[in-house]
């Protein structure tokens, strides 16, 4: 412990490289200190280096990289998650506009398989006189997921930082997740992904969904893999209107990259709400109502035409 | 037993005695082995090539595997009908009935575990099932209790079948080296004894008490797999019952049918007769009605409020798209059935087979209507797929696996037709011998 | 207003087609990178150099991985060598200064940095520089939770108080930094500094209460990225609140509620149980039928 301490101090005042990566999961006993990169784990190399003051300093080499080198999550740890953590994600409808891009970003990593979306975008109207607006939708991953609850097999599966994941080396295939969402968020790989050779090799990762496999189901993962590396989920990048909040409901932050907010601030100022929340499956996904927009609806209807070949 | 027909012992083994297959019969096979093993390429090619070769697609992921499996499930409830349920009451008359249903049931229970492998998308994994196994799932409520079912039903038809092992052995020389090893391994031990039969006794009576619990779970816990779900069309509290009603009707008429081809097949119309068809029509109409009764409650609850979600899917099956298979499924698979069969006239065997045949047919197309119109109305709306992912057609590859899996059914009953007597031939002789001494008793009174 | 559609439609499928000519135009040739360096000075101690590799590929910028870049301090020369990266997935890559360049670097206030890439097979040689001039941050806090930055620049050997700088106060949050009030940015006065009320009541901190405040100039074309970090226990203290370990119908298989177990098996062993007594009375028999023939 002490000897943790002194490292951990040694840290903070060596500089910051490796600020934003979210701690791995291994169970240090001081996860959830601030500033808590503290599972970087010094290797006892020492490297020097010039200091802004123009001294050598001595730095361990462990806390020079930009992202630490956390070793690949093995299948038992990606079923627990990632601890302390509760991920939250915000969808400002005010700002879609039904580019897209988060869905071609997500296809584009996750090595989707042709024709077939994790991340969707719906034109919804929801009644006859009321305004129409774009929706984007991803997993919800649901505090109480009625895909995990009739799992046979435990494939998917709901984490402790409350991301659902599935496991497509131990899918069955049975489908009854699929019919099981009411959000319609799994997709099937109905034949082998049509995805390159290389990629189709790598063994499966739960926390990057990769390689999709025949004959199992597919679904957004909130991308726990940019995660651990202190990174944004692809969608939200992607977007360029900076519709995606995305953060951890633990720390009450969202962002999108560019504009932070808090949270319980945000949802109470805009008034957030969940998709169907009567069913009581209670997503992980808030939505902000598409009010003061910024693009109206009709901007959104020529990325339409692309896809109906 | 109400029909007087007085035979000598010895006619009646005769009539009974497992026969081999005529000319008719050999078609019947080969016609039964050609169509699965058609399947079984169609099969070979969803294994090759995955699931991609059905037109299952991400809304409607679930198909006719699906409907199929159900329509199995349902029949097999048909065992603990007639045998369970017949036999607990004392309805004597359903004796010669109780081994056909008994092996429709097994044969069923049969298919329907083997079609919902065939409708996995990675059945090489089948055993994770096992390993891995969540009681949380009602698909693991499903597989224990398939399983369970299946045993019972086995047991349900053992039992009563050893005291015709015996009967079969006797005649050693009819039966062909093979089949006498076979009766020998599975009954030789059947001495007849009084221990033997008293023991014999308690455990059939034992097994119709149990077969009838686990037959309400088996179908109810198969409607689960819909009614678990937030989906309009399947969720209802209703559907365990509706479920379970229907499986009955469809059973009873798949009786029907199987009584009319084997009492023709092996002319078997003194064991089988117009009495039974005029019993089971009446229990049809009964069964029938009650279907119907579980359908206006399905159906006439939710269109009168006609929810939003709801009202797509309700619209659909009354005006759209499934209309005309909707219809048909209420009509010919309840309501013309009643309307024949209330007659007296309409419970003489061929109209009751017709009857029995359009239940029968009307059950498939309405458990399809239960499975595939809901999948294709979700919550959110159907937008940016493939415009194959908006309809459900099967592909030929899913006709054939479906249409093999129920010539596998009939080919497995065919075939426990052929090893054993159809109509159980001891229960049988001892009615007989029962009937004999009333009449003697009777003519002695009479004097 | 269809008409104008129309138009529209006539004019962008013009530039798509022109555009798409220009993009064949690249295609047979090679692609240019665009290179942006980016200096950081992070707590004051070890300053680093972020290196984001960027190429236009059908209209738009992709992030290049696995480009060679050689960095160099003032001067491109193998004796001004910084060190040699590759970018990463992201078109990224960072690099400290070695302490082989303190003769160069410590004297100085005001720095080159340069990127040169030789080109490949794929990509035009080129070459990126920014220039900064040496500055720092300093945080502290005032007991009615002010939060106080000084920013320093290096004139000649002094470090000298900086006006007019933009600093943001923030709290260093999982992958953002959340303001700590509704304004994004304080100008520094004379003396170099700049303050802001933390108004973030109740965030949450770490399991003590704590969370880490960060002061920082972004971006600034003269000094680049500063930042300097407190830890104070201005936050709530974190509760770990989860219903991971609970059983639950949507937890593992090990954790199945009690109800439904109890439900599940004694349902299963009491039909189970009844099977085996029947299997084991067909043995019965079995033995039954066995001595009866040896007896005869």
């Amino acid at each position: 412990m002490n000897q943790e301490n002194s490292s951990r101090r040694e840290f903070l005042l060596t500089g910051l490289l490796a600020a934003g990566a979210v701690a791995g999961c291994s169970s240090k006993k001081n996860a959830f200190e601030a500033g808590a990169d503290s599972d970087i784990i010094a290797t006892g190399k020492k490297v020097k280096l010039l200091s802004v003051d123009g001294d050598i300093i001595e730095v361990d080499e462990a806390y020079l990289k930009p992202v630490p080198e956390l070793p690949p999550v093995s299948n038992s740890e990606a079923r627990v998650g990632i601890d302390g953590k509760k991920f939250v994600m915000v969808i400002d409808l005010s700002r879609c506009k039904n580019l897209r891009k988060c869905q071609e970003a997500c296809n584009h990593m996750h090595h989707v398989n042709p024709g077939q979306n994790w991340v969707k975008v719906y034109p919804m109207q929801d009644a006859e006189h009321t305004a129409p607006y774009w929706q984007p939708t991803t997993c919800m991953h649901c505090d109480e997921p009625p895909c995990v609850k009739v799992c046979p097999v435990d494939a998917t599966f709901k984490r402790k930082d409350g991301i659902v994941l599935i496991d497509s080396d131990r899918c069955i295939g049975c489908r009854f997740c699929m019919a099981a969402c009411p959000y319609s968020t799994r997709v099937f790989n109905w034949s082998a992904p049509d995805i390159p050779e290389e990629i189709a090799k790598q063994p499966y990762s739960c926390e990057s969904s990769v390689p999709q496999k025949k004959g199992t189901v597919g679904k957004c993962d909130f991308c726990p893999d940019m995660t651990r590396r202190g990174e944004l989920p692809h969608c939200v990048s992607a977007c360029p209107n900076g519709t995606f909040f995305f953060g951890d409901m633990n720390e009450d932050t969202v962002t999108n990259g560019s504009d932070t907010f808090r949270f319980s601030d945000l949802i109470k100022d805009k008034a957030g709400y969940r998709l169907m929340e009567d069913l009581g499956t209670k997503p992980s996904v808030y939505y902000l109502p598409p009010v003061s927009r910024n693009f109206p609806y009709e901007s959104g209807l020529e990325n339409e035409t692309k896809d109906k070949s | 037993m109400e029909n007087s027909y007085s035979a000598s012992e010895e006619k009646i083994i005769q009539d009974l005695f497992p026969q081999k297959f005529n000319r008719k019969g050999i078609l019947w096979v080969i016609g039964l082995s050609l169509v699965c093993l058609i399947g079984l390429f169609a099969y070979y090619r969803q294994l090759r090539y995955g699931l991609v070769v059905t037109a299952m697609r991400d809304y409607a992921s679930w198909g006719i595997y699906i409907s199929n499996f159900v329509f199995f499930v349902a029949i097999s409830l048909v065992g603990s009908l007639i045998t369970a349920v017949f036999r607990l009451a004392h309805v004597e008359w359903s004796t010669p009935l109780t081994r056909i249903s008994e092996m429709i049931a097994v044969a069923a229970i049969l298919f329907a575990s083997i079609i919902i492998i065939v409708d996995m998308g990675s059945p090489e994994r089948f055993y994770n099932l096992f390993l891995y196994g969540r009681v949380q799932s009602p698909i693991i409520w499903d597989v224990i209790v398939i399983s369970t079912y299946f045993v019972i039903s086995i047991l349900l038809l053992y039992y009563p079948l050893l005291p015709d092992i015996k009967i079969l052995l006797q005649f050693k020389e009819k039966n062909g080296s093979r089949l006498n090893k076979f009766y020998s391994f599975i009954g030789s031990f059947w001495k007849g004894t009084k221990e033997q039969n008293r023991l014999s006794r308690n455990a059939l009576h034992v097994l119709s008490v149990t077969i009838i619990p686990v037959a309400f779970c088996i179908h109810t816990v198969t409607s689960w797999l819909f009614a678990t779900t937030y989906r309009p069309g399947w969720d209802s509290t209703n559907f365990g019952a509706y479920f379970i009603s229907g499986a009955f009707l469809v059973g009873a008429g798949s009786v029907i049918v199987a009584m009319y081809i084997l009492r023709n097949a092996y002319s078997l119309e003194h064991y089988i007769t117009r009495g039974h068809f005029e019993k089971m029509g009446r229990i049809v109409v009964l069964l029938a009605l009650l279907y119907l009764y579980f359908n206006v409650n399905e159906y006439l609850v939710p269109a009168f409020k006609m929810k939003k979600s709801e009202d797509a899917h309700l619209t659909g099956l009354f005006a759209g798209e499934f209309a005309p298979l909707f219809w048909f499924a209420i009509l010919v698979g309840m309501i013309l059935p009643i309307l024949i069969l209330i007659f007296r006239r309409g419970r003489r065997p061929l109209p009751a087979f017709i009857a029995g045949i359009m239940v029968v047919i009307g059950a498939w197309f309405k458990r399809y209507l239960i499975v595939t119109p809901t999948l294709l109305h979700p919550f959110l709306p159907m937008h940016n797929v493939p415009e194959n992912y908006r309809h459900y057609f099967p592909t030929w590859e899913e006709w054939s696996i479906a249409i093999a899996s129920l010539a596998g059914c009939m080919l497995v009953i065919t075939i426990l037709c052929r090893i054993f007597p159809i109509v159980p031939i001891q229960e049988t002789l001892t009615e007989h011998h029962h009937q004999a001494i009333l009449t003697e008793q009777n003519h002695e009174i009479a004097k | 207003m269809r008409s104008l559609n129309r138009n529209i439609a006539f004019l962008a499928s013009f530039v798509f087609f022109f555009s798409s000519l220009v993009v064949f135009a690249q295609d047979s040739t090679k692609n240019s990178l665009n290179i942006t360096l980016s200096f950081y000075n992070e707590n004051n101690k070890i300053p680093y150099l972020g290196v984001k590799v960027k190429s236009k590929i059908d209209g738009k910028f992709k992030q290049i991985s696995s480009i060679p870049l050689a960095l160099y301090l003032d001067a491109d020369s193998t004796a001004n060598l910084i060190g040699k990266v590759v970018t990463d997935d992201n078109g990224q890559a960072v690099a400290s200064i070695p302490p082989s360049l303190k003769g160069k670097w410590s004297p100085f206030t005001k720095h080159d940095f340069i990127a040169v890439f030789d080109g490949d097979k794929k990509y035009e040689a080129t070459k990126a520089d920014v220039s900064i001039v040496r500055a720092k941050i300093s945080i502290d806090t005032s007991s009615d939770k002010k939060v106080l930055a000084t920013v320093y620049e290096l004139q000649d050997t002094n470090w000298v108080p900086l006006k007019g700088v933009d600093v943001g106060f923030t709290i260093r949050r999982m992958d953002a930094y959340l303001n700590i009030n509704e304004t994004p940015t304080f100008s520094t006065d004379s003396t170099g500094q700049a303050s802001a009320d933390f108004k973030r009541d109740n965030i949450p901190g770490d399991l003590k209460g704590n969370i880490v405040l960060v002061a920082k100039v972004d971006d600034n074309d003269k000094y680049g990225n500063l930042t300097a970090e407190k830890i104070v226990p201005w936050g709530s203290k974190f509760v770990a609140e989860n219903n991971f370990d609970k059983r639950t119908l949507f937890a593992t298989r090990n954790k199945a509620p009690i109800w439904l177990l109890i439900l599940a098996y004694s349902i299963a062993l009491s039909v189970w149980g009844t099977l085996l007594i029947l299997i084991v009375n067909l043995i019965k028999i079995k033995k039954l039928g066995i001595q009866q023939s040896s007896t005869h």
